[in-house]
Protein backbone atom coordinates (compact mmCIF):
# COMPACT_ATOMS: atom_id res chain seq x y z
CA UNK A 1 0.00 0.00 0.00
CA UNK A 2 1.25 3.48 -1.05
CA UNK A 3 1.14 5.79 2.11
CA UNK A 4 0.32 9.42 1.61
CA UNK A 5 3.22 11.81 0.66
CA UNK A 6 2.60 13.59 4.49
CA UNK A 7 2.86 10.28 6.04
CA UNK A 8 5.67 9.34 4.63
CA UNK A 9 7.75 12.44 4.91
CA UNK A 10 6.71 12.38 8.68
CA UNK A 11 8.40 8.92 8.80
CA UNK A 12 11.71 10.07 6.98
CA UNK A 13 12.06 13.00 9.13
CA UNK A 14 11.32 10.89 12.47
CA UNK A 15 14.35 8.51 11.16
CA UNK A 16 16.26 11.13 9.91
CA UNK A 17 16.26 13.44 12.90
CA UNK A 18 16.22 10.95 15.65
CA UNK A 19 19.96 9.59 13.88
CA UNK A 20 21.02 12.60 13.84
CA UNK A 21 20.62 12.99 17.63
CA UNK A 22 21.97 9.63 18.12
CA UNK A 23 25.39 10.25 15.79
CA UNK A 24 26.02 13.70 18.08
CA UNK A 25 25.58 12.27 20.70
CA UNK A 26 28.00 9.76 19.93
CA UNK A 27 30.49 12.04 19.06
CA UNK A 28 30.36 14.04 21.83
CA UNK A 29 28.86 16.63 20.48
CA UNK A 30 26.30 19.24 21.59
CA UNK A 31 22.87 19.38 19.12
CA UNK A 32 22.80 17.73 15.92
CA UNK A 33 24.67 19.78 12.46
CA UNK A 34 24.52 19.79 9.27
CA UNK A 35 27.16 16.64 9.56
CA UNK A 36 24.91 14.38 11.73
CA UNK A 37 22.10 15.42 9.48
CA UNK A 38 24.16 13.98 6.47
CA UNK A 39 25.40 10.75 8.53
CA UNK A 40 21.80 10.39 9.29
CA UNK A 41 20.44 10.67 5.65
CA UNK A 42 23.59 8.30 4.24
CA UNK A 43 21.31 5.37 6.40
CA UNK A 44 17.86 6.59 5.30
CA UNK A 45 16.70 2.92 3.82
CA UNK A 46 15.64 5.37 0.32
CA UNK A 47 19.43 4.73 -0.47
CA UNK A 48 19.28 8.40 -2.95
CA UNK A 49 22.03 10.03 -0.16
CA UNK A 50 24.68 7.12 -0.41
CA UNK A 51 23.95 7.09 -4.57
CA UNK A 52 24.54 11.14 -4.58
CA UNK A 53 28.19 10.09 -2.65
CA UNK A 54 29.05 7.62 -5.14
CA UNK A 55 27.93 9.73 -8.20
CA UNK A 56 30.07 12.42 -7.05
CA UNK A 57 33.06 9.79 -6.66
CA UNK A 58 33.11 8.87 -3.35
CA UNK A 59 32.38 6.40 -0.96
CA UNK A 60 29.76 7.05 1.65
CA UNK A 61 31.17 4.66 4.32
CA UNK A 62 34.24 7.25 4.34
CA UNK A 63 32.46 10.07 5.11
CA UNK A 64 32.35 9.54 9.13
CA UNK A 65 36.43 8.69 8.82
CA UNK A 66 36.17 12.49 6.77
CA UNK A 67 34.62 14.41 9.37
CA UNK A 68 37.15 13.21 12.21
CA UNK A 69 40.28 14.00 9.83
CA UNK A 70 38.72 17.25 9.26
CA UNK A 71 38.90 17.94 13.75
CA UNK A 72 41.97 16.62 13.62
CA UNK A 73 43.19 18.99 10.41
CA UNK A 74 41.94 21.98 12.04
CA UNK A 75 43.53 21.00 15.60
CA UNK A 76 46.86 20.29 13.92
CA UNK A 77 46.65 23.69 12.49
CA UNK A 78 46.91 25.01 16.01
CA UNK A 79 49.60 22.55 17.19
CA UNK A 80 47.62 19.72 18.95
CA UNK A 81 47.96 16.59 18.36
CA UNK A 82 45.40 14.76 19.30
CA UNK A 83 44.73 10.81 19.12
CA UNK A 84 40.77 9.14 19.52
CA UNK A 85 40.00 8.92 22.89
CA UNK A 86 42.01 5.65 24.42
CA UNK A 87 38.92 3.79 25.02
CA UNK A 88 35.54 3.52 23.68
CA UNK A 89 33.46 6.83 25.30
CA UNK A 90 30.82 5.75 27.42
CA UNK A 91 27.72 5.06 25.32
CA UNK A 92 25.55 7.97 24.52
CA UNK A 93 22.16 8.20 26.02
CA UNK A 94 19.03 7.19 23.64
CA UNK A 95 17.73 9.99 21.67
CA UNK A 96 15.33 11.53 23.22
CA UNK A 97 13.05 12.63 20.29
CA UNK A 98 12.95 16.46 21.40
CA UNK A 99 14.32 16.88 17.59
CA UNK A 100 16.19 20.24 18.46
CA UNK A 101 19.33 20.96 16.15
CA UNK A 102 22.15 23.57 15.95
CA UNK A 103 21.50 26.45 13.46
CA UNK A 104 23.20 25.05 10.90
CA UNK A 105 20.91 21.87 11.09
CA UNK A 106 18.27 23.81 11.10
CA UNK A 107 19.06 25.72 7.95
CA UNK A 108 19.99 22.15 5.95
CA UNK A 109 16.99 20.62 7.25
CA UNK A 110 14.53 23.68 6.34
CA UNK A 111 16.37 23.43 3.15
CA UNK A 112 15.99 19.75 2.38
CA UNK A 113 12.38 20.20 3.21
CA UNK A 114 11.69 23.08 0.75
CA UNK A 115 13.43 21.00 -1.74
CA UNK A 116 11.57 18.14 -1.57
CA UNK A 117 7.98 19.97 -1.61
CA UNK A 118 9.49 21.80 -4.62
CA UNK A 119 9.77 18.44 -6.17
CA UNK A 120 6.02 18.23 -6.35
CA UNK A 121 5.79 14.45 -6.62
CA UNK A 122 9.00 13.01 -4.50
CA UNK A 123 8.69 12.67 -0.72
CA UNK A 124 11.57 14.02 1.44
CA UNK A 125 14.54 11.44 0.42
CA UNK A 126 18.27 11.24 1.49
CA UNK A 127 19.47 13.32 -1.41
CA UNK A 128 17.42 16.61 -0.37
CA UNK A 129 19.75 16.83 2.89
CA UNK A 130 22.96 16.10 0.40
CA UNK A 131 21.51 18.87 -1.77
CA UNK A 132 20.86 21.26 1.38
CA UNK A 133 23.87 20.09 3.29
CA UNK A 134 26.41 20.38 0.06
CA UNK A 135 24.95 23.75 -0.15
CA UNK A 136 27.19 24.85 3.17
CA UNK A 137 30.28 26.97 2.18
CA UNK A 138 31.94 26.80 5.11
CA UNK A 139 31.50 23.96 8.72
CA UNK A 140 32.27 20.83 9.58
CA UNK A 141 30.73 19.25 6.12
CA UNK A 142 32.46 21.50 3.67
CA UNK A 143 35.90 20.92 5.57
CA UNK A 144 35.15 17.01 5.59
CA UNK A 145 34.02 17.18 1.69
CA UNK A 146 37.62 18.87 1.11
CA UNK A 147 38.87 15.86 2.99
CA UNK A 148 37.36 13.33 0.59
CA UNK A 149 38.43 15.43 -2.66
CA UNK A 150 34.42 16.11 -3.50
CA UNK A 151 33.68 19.11 -4.91
CA UNK A 152 30.26 20.49 -3.09
CA UNK A 153 28.82 21.95 -6.18
CA UNK A 154 29.47 18.39 -7.95
CA UNK A 155 27.97 16.53 -4.98
CA UNK A 156 25.01 18.79 -4.69
CA UNK A 157 24.58 18.54 -8.45
CA UNK A 158 24.61 14.29 -8.24
CA UNK A 159 22.05 14.88 -5.47
CA UNK A 160 19.59 16.73 -8.11
CA UNK A 161 20.49 14.00 -10.57
CA UNK A 162 19.90 11.06 -8.18
CA UNK A 163 16.19 13.01 -6.93
CA UNK A 164 15.66 13.25 -11.24
CA UNK A 165 16.79 10.15 -12.32
CA UNK A 166 18.97 12.12 -15.09
CA UNK B 1 53.37 25.04 22.53
CA UNK B 2 49.37 25.70 21.03
CA UNK B 3 50.19 28.42 18.54
CA UNK B 4 46.60 30.07 18.02
CA UNK B 5 45.93 31.01 14.33
CA UNK B 6 46.12 34.36 13.26
CA UNK B 7 43.19 36.01 13.01
CA UNK B 8 43.94 36.25 9.59
CA UNK B 9 42.97 33.10 8.57
CA UNK B 10 39.37 32.60 10.85
CA UNK B 11 38.26 29.63 8.43
CA UNK B 12 41.62 27.67 10.58
CA UNK B 13 40.89 29.65 13.62
CA UNK B 14 36.99 28.46 13.83
CA UNK B 15 37.39 25.31 12.50
CA UNK B 16 39.86 25.18 15.26
CA UNK B 17 37.22 25.91 18.08
CA UNK B 18 34.71 23.18 16.74
CA UNK B 19 37.17 20.70 17.08
CA UNK B 20 38.49 21.55 20.50
CA UNK B 21 34.49 22.07 21.43
CA UNK B 22 34.52 18.33 20.20
CA UNK B 23 37.28 17.18 21.68
CA UNK B 24 36.59 18.51 24.89
CA UNK B 25 33.11 17.50 25.28
CA UNK B 26 34.62 13.55 24.84
CA UNK B 27 37.17 14.08 27.28
CA UNK B 28 34.66 15.39 30.04
CA UNK B 29 32.55 12.13 29.19
CA UNK B 30 35.59 9.91 29.16
CA UNK B 31 36.83 11.46 32.47
CA UNK B 32 33.59 11.38 34.45
CA UNK B 33 32.84 7.83 33.91
CA UNK B 34 36.48 7.58 35.31
CA UNK B 35 35.56 9.16 38.28
CA UNK B 36 32.45 7.72 39.54
CA UNK B 37 34.11 4.78 38.84
CA UNK B 38 36.73 5.73 41.48
CA UNK B 39 34.03 6.45 43.95
CA UNK B 40 33.54 10.17 42.97
CA UNK B 41 30.44 12.06 44.32
CA UNK B 42 28.40 14.05 41.89
CA UNK B 43 28.94 17.21 44.11
CA UNK B 44 32.49 16.57 43.37
CA UNK B 45 32.85 16.21 39.70
CA UNK B 46 30.54 19.27 39.62
CA UNK B 47 33.16 21.19 42.21
CA UNK B 48 36.15 19.78 39.79
CA UNK B 49 34.58 21.16 36.38
CA UNK B 50 33.17 24.51 37.69
CA UNK B 51 29.17 23.87 37.82
CA UNK B 52 26.74 22.74 40.26
CA UNK B 53 26.34 19.01 41.37
CA UNK B 54 23.02 19.02 39.61
CA UNK B 55 24.39 20.26 36.30
CA UNK B 56 26.82 17.51 36.06
CA UNK B 57 24.44 14.93 36.99
CA UNK B 58 21.75 16.40 34.67
CA UNK B 59 24.26 16.80 31.53
CA UNK B 60 26.15 13.68 31.98
CA UNK B 61 24.48 11.58 34.61
CA UNK B 62 22.57 9.72 31.86
CA UNK B 63 25.29 8.86 29.42
CA UNK B 64 27.63 7.19 32.44
CA UNK B 65 24.55 5.07 33.18
CA UNK B 66 23.65 3.82 30.03
CA UNK B 67 27.55 2.36 29.86
CA UNK B 68 27.30 0.85 33.29
CA UNK B 69 24.34 -0.93 32.10
CA UNK B 70 25.71 -2.51 29.15
CA UNK B 71 28.88 -3.57 31.04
Amino acid sequence: MKLPRAIQDMRTIKMLLTAAETQAQRAGDGLPGPEHLLLAALDLPDGTARRAFERAGTDPAEFQAAIDEAHRQAMRDIGVLAAGPSRPLPEAAPAGGLYRLTAPGQEVFQAAVRLAKAGRRSPLRGAHVVAAAGDQERGTVARALKVLGVDRGALTAAAGEVLTGH
Amino acid sequence: MVELPSPEDPEAALAAVVALRRLASQLERSAVDQALRQGWTWAHIGQALGISAQAAHKKLAQKVAQERDDT
